[in-house]
C-alpha cells in the first residue's frame, strides 16, 4: 500500500470518528420516588420521559445554538419520596451535566427542596442552588412560588374542582350536603380536602355534614364510615389515594352508604383505583388533566405503554414537560458544551419563565408568572372496570 | 353520654376485638419464636406480607377459591418463614445476637421491597368471605367477614395449642424453649425444631395477613409495617414468650385502638397506643403473662 493512500485513509478514519465523538446531547435528568410504595408515580414518569426522548431523538433531536443537532438522553433518579433523599438526588443532579430535572413525584418531596433552589434569580445574597426544576407530579398547590427557579406543568385542583362542584350544583340540583374523607397523613390528600375540595364544596352551597379522618396505613374504617352514615349525605368526596380510597369505599358499600354522587381525589385517577377496587368504584368523578380522547394523547399513552409506563394526569405532565423543554433549548439558544452549562441552565430557566402558552395533549396549557400552569380538564368516571370521560368543562 | 356514643363505643370495642385477633397471630409468631430461639425475628411481618401475595397470585392469575388463596397465603408465608430463618438465624453466630436482629431487618426491607416491585406498589383486590353479611343486634352490626377473620384466628390458634401440646413436634418445641442444651442431651433435633417453629409461625403470620387482606378486601405492601408494629405492641404488652400473652395483647391492642380512634381521633389514636405500651415498658417490661424465669 502506497504511503498516500494510507494517509488518506487514515485522515477519513480520524474524520469519521472526529464526528462521531463529536455527537452533541442534551442530558435532562427526572427524578421521584421510584420504588417504595409509591414508586408507581416515579415509574411512570420515567417510561413517560423515556418515550417522549425516544419520540423527540426519532424526528431528529434538538437543534443548538450553533445549528447542530443532539440528542436527548435521560435518566430518572429514585428519591422514594424522602425529602432528604429528594435533595440529596438533585445535589447529585446538578453536579452532572444536566440541564434541567424533572421531578419530584411527591408533595412532601417537593416543598423541602424548593427551599434549598435560590429564591430570586440573581439574588447575590442568597447562595441556593441555581438549577431549574420542572415538576411534573408533586401537585400540591402553590409550590412553585417558593423559588424563581421552580416551574410545574401540574393541574389546577382549586380550578378543577370548583369548576366541578359547579358542575354538581348545576347537574344535580337536588345534591345539597357534602362529607369529606381525608387520608390525613399524607400533603396532597390533606391540602386538597382541607384547602380545596371543602372550600369548592362550600362556594357552591354544599353543607358540609362531617369529616372522617384516617391515615396511609389504615386497614379498618368502620368508626369512620358510621359516622358517615349517620349524616347521610348527598355527596361523600374522598381525598386519599387508592389503597385507602378502596378500603373505605368497601367500607362504604358494607354499610350502605349509597351517596348520590362520589367524588375522587385526582390522584385516584389512575390504573391503581381500578385495579384495586374497580366495583366499588364505580361512578366515582374525578377531575382530570389527562384522558386519552385525541389523537396525539392517544399516541402518547401507546408510546408509554411500550416503555412499560402509564400514562395519566401525573406521567402525561411528565411527557408534556419534555416536549416543553425540547422547544425552550432550541428557542433560548442552547450551546451544549461544558463551558456554557451554566449559562444553559440560566438559558433554560429564564426561557421557561418567559413562556405564556405551550402545546399540551388536552389542548393548551397557560402558563402563569408565578411558575405555575393552567391546564385543561376534563371529569372522567369509573364504568365498567374503566375512565370514561363524563363532561369535558371547554366543551 | 348521649345514646349514639354509646353505641359507637359498643361497637368500635366489637369491631376491635374481632380484628384484634390477627394482631394476636401476629404477636404470637414473634413470641413463637422467641420463645424457642430468644431471638426477634423483625422481617416476620413482611414474611408474612409476602406470603399473603403468594396467595393472590393464585386469585388474580387462576380466579382461585378464597379458601384456596387463603391456603396458598398461610403455605406460601410459612416457606418465606423457613427461608427466613435459613438466611438470617441458622447460620449467624449465636454469640452476637444482634448479627441475626440486623440480619432479620436486613431482610425486612429486603422482602419490602420485593414486594413493591413486584406488584409495583399497587394495591390489588383480595378475597374476602362473608363481606355483604351483616349481623344486626340492635344498632350495633356485626360484619360477617370479621367475624369470620375471628373464627379463623381461634381456630389457627387452636390448632396450634393441639401441634405445640398433643404432638411429639410440640413436646420438643417446649422443651427447646425450656433447656435447649438438655433437649439436645435428650436426642432432639434443635435445628430442625427451629425450621418448624419459624415454618408454624410464618403460616401464622400467612393467615393473619390474608385476613387481613380480606377484611380490608384489598391487599397493599403498606399493610407490612403496620403487622411488624403491631406484632411488636402486642408481644411487649403480652410478655415475650408467653402465647396467652399474646392472645390477650392482641385483643386489647384491637379495641384500643378503635376505642382511642372514637374518642380521641385518628391522629391521636396511634399516640395513645404508644402511650399504652410506654407504660407497660416501664411498670410491667415483662408484659401481662411475662416472667422472669431464665434458661441455661
Amino acid at each position: 500500500m502506497k504511503v498516500s493512500t494510507l494517509l488518506t485513509a487514515s485522515i477519513l478514519a480520524m474524520t469519521a470518528a472526529a464526528s462521531f465523538a463529536e455527537e452533541k446531547t442534551i442530558n435532562i435528568a427526572g427524578f421521584g420516588a421510584s420504588s417504595g410504595v409509591v414508586g408507581i408515580f416515579g415509574q411512570n414518569s420515567g417510561a413517560a420521559m423515556a418515550a417522549a426522548v425516544e419520540k423527540i431523538n426519532a424526528a431528529g433531536g434538538v437543534t443548538l445554538a450553533d445549528g447542530s443537532k443532539a440528542m436527548i438522553t435521560t435518566q430518572y433518579y429514585d428519591d422514594r419520596c424522602n425529602a432528604e433523599e429528594g435533595i440529596s438526588v438533585l445535589r447529585r443532579i446538578a453536579s452532572t451535566d444536566a440541564l434541567v430535572a424533572v421531578g419530584p413525584t411527591c408533595s412532601n418531596v417537593a416543598e423541602p427542596l424548593f427551599g434549598i433552589l435560590q429564591a430570586k434569580v440573581d439574588d447575590a445574597g442568597d447562595t441556593g442552588l441555581q438549577f431549574p426544576v420542572f415538576t411534573d407530579v408533586a401537585i400540591k398547590g402553590g409550590l412553585a412560588g417558593i423559588s424563581e427557579w421552580v416551574f410545574r406543568n401540574t393541574p389546577s385542583e382549586a380550578a378543577m374542582y370548583d369548576t366541578l362542584f359547579a358542575w354538581i350544583r348545576e347537574t344535580h340540583p337536588d345534591a345539597k350536603t357534602i362529607y369529606g374523607g381525608v387520608e390525613e397523613d399524607f400533603a396532597h390528600s390533606r391540602f386538597t380536602w382541607y384547602s380545596v375540595m371543602k372550600t369548592a364544596a362550600e362556594k357552591h352551597g354544599f353543607e358540609v355534614v362531617g369529616e372522617a379522618q384516617w391515615l396511609l396505613n389504615d386497614t379498618n374504617f368502620s368508626n369512620q364510615a358510621r359516622g358517615m352514615r349517620r349524616a347521610e349525605p348527598d355527596i361523600v368526596a374522598i381525598s386519599a389515594h387508592p389503597f385507602t380510597t378502596c378500603g373505605m369505599l368497601r367500607e362504604m358499600a358494607r354499610q350502605r352508604i349509597e351517596p348520590k354522587i362520589l367524588v375522587g381525589l385526582t390522584s385516584s385517577s389512575s390504573l391503581e383505583t381500578l385495579t384495586g377496587c374497580a366495583n366499588e368504584a364505580e361512578g366515582i368523578i374525578i377531575p382530570t388533566s389527562f384522558a386519552p380522547v385525541n389523537d396525539e394523547a392517544m399516541a402518547a399513552a401507546a408510546a408509554v405503554s411500550a416503555k412499560g409506563g402509564m400514562l395519566d394526569l401525573h406521567s402525561a405532565a411528565a411527557w408534556e414537560n419534555i416536549m416543553i423543554l425540547k422547544d425552550v433549548i432550541e428557542a433560548a439558544g442552547i450551546e451544549g458544551t461544558a463551558d456554557s452549562l451554566e449559562s444553559d441552565r440560566r438559558k433554560i430557566r429564564d426561557g421557561l419563565a418567559a413562556l405564556t402558552e405551550v402545546n399540551g395533549l388536552l389542548g393548551v396549557n397557560k402558563r402563569m408568572p408565578d411558575g405555575e400552569a393552567v391546564k385543561p380538564y376534563v371529569f372522567v368516571n369509573a364504568a365498567s372496570g374503566n375512565w370514561e370521560v363524563l363532561h369535558n368543562p371547554d366543551s | 353520654m348521649d345514646y349514639f356514643f354509646f353505641i359507637d363505643l359498643i361497637q368500635s370495642t366489637v369491631d376491635g376485638l374481632l380484628f384484634g385477633t390477627t394482631y394476636a397471630l401476629i404477636g404470637i409468631g414473634f413470641t413463637l419464636i422467641f420463645g424457642v430461639m430468644r431471638k426477634l425475628n423483625l422481617a416476620y411481618g413482611a414474611a408474612a406480607l409476602a406470603g399473603t401475595y403468594i396467595g393472590l397470585v393464585l386469585f388474580l392469575t387462576f380466579n382461585a377459591h378464597p379458601a384456596i388463596v387463603f391456603l396458598a397465603s398461610a403455605l406460601g408465608s410459612g416457606a418465606i418463614g423457613l427461608a427466613v430463618y435459613l438466611c438470617c438465624f441458622r447460620f449467624t453466630p449465636t454469640d452476637y445476637p444482634m448479627a441475626s436482629l440486623l440480619a432479620s431487618v436486613g431482610m425486612l426491607l429486603f422482602i419490602d421491597e420485593v414486594v413493591i416491585h413486584a406488584s409495583h406498589g399497587l394495591p390489588y383486590p383480595y378475597p374476602s368471605v362473608f363481606r355483604d353479611a351483616i349481623i344486626e343486634a340492635g344498632d350495633v352490626w356485626i360484619r360477617g367477614d370479621l367475624l369470620f377473620v375471628f373464627f379463623m384466628c381461634v381456630v389457627a390458634m387452636v390448632v396450634l395449642f393441639w401441634l405445640l401440646y398433643r404432638t411429639p413436634l410440640g413436646l420438643a418445641t417446649r422443651a427447646v424453649s425450656q433447656q435447649p442444651r438438655a433437649a439436645q442431651l435428650c436426642g432432639i433435633d434443635t435445628t430442625r425444631v427451629n425450621m418448624m417453629t419459624f415454618a408454624i409461625a410464618g403460616v401464622l403470620g400467612g393467615v393473619a395477613g390474608a385476613m387481613t387482606a380480606a377484611a380490608v378486601g384489598v391487599l397493599s405492601p403498606v399493610i407490612a409495617m403496620g403487622l411488624t408494629v403491631k406484632g411488636l405492641i402486642v408481644v411487649v404488652i403480652g410478655g415475650l414468650g408467653s402465647i396467652p400473652g399474646a392472645i390477650i395483647a392482641g385483643l386489647l391492642v384491637g379495641a384500643a385502638e378503635n376505642i382511642f380512634l372514637l374518642l380521641r381521633g385518628v391522629t391521636e389514636r396511634d399516640i395513645y397506643v404508644m402511650l399504652l405500651l410506654f407504660i407497660f415498658l416501664t411498670l410491667r417490661p415483662g408484659g401481662l403473662f411475662g416472667n422472669a424465669q431464665t434458661r441455661d
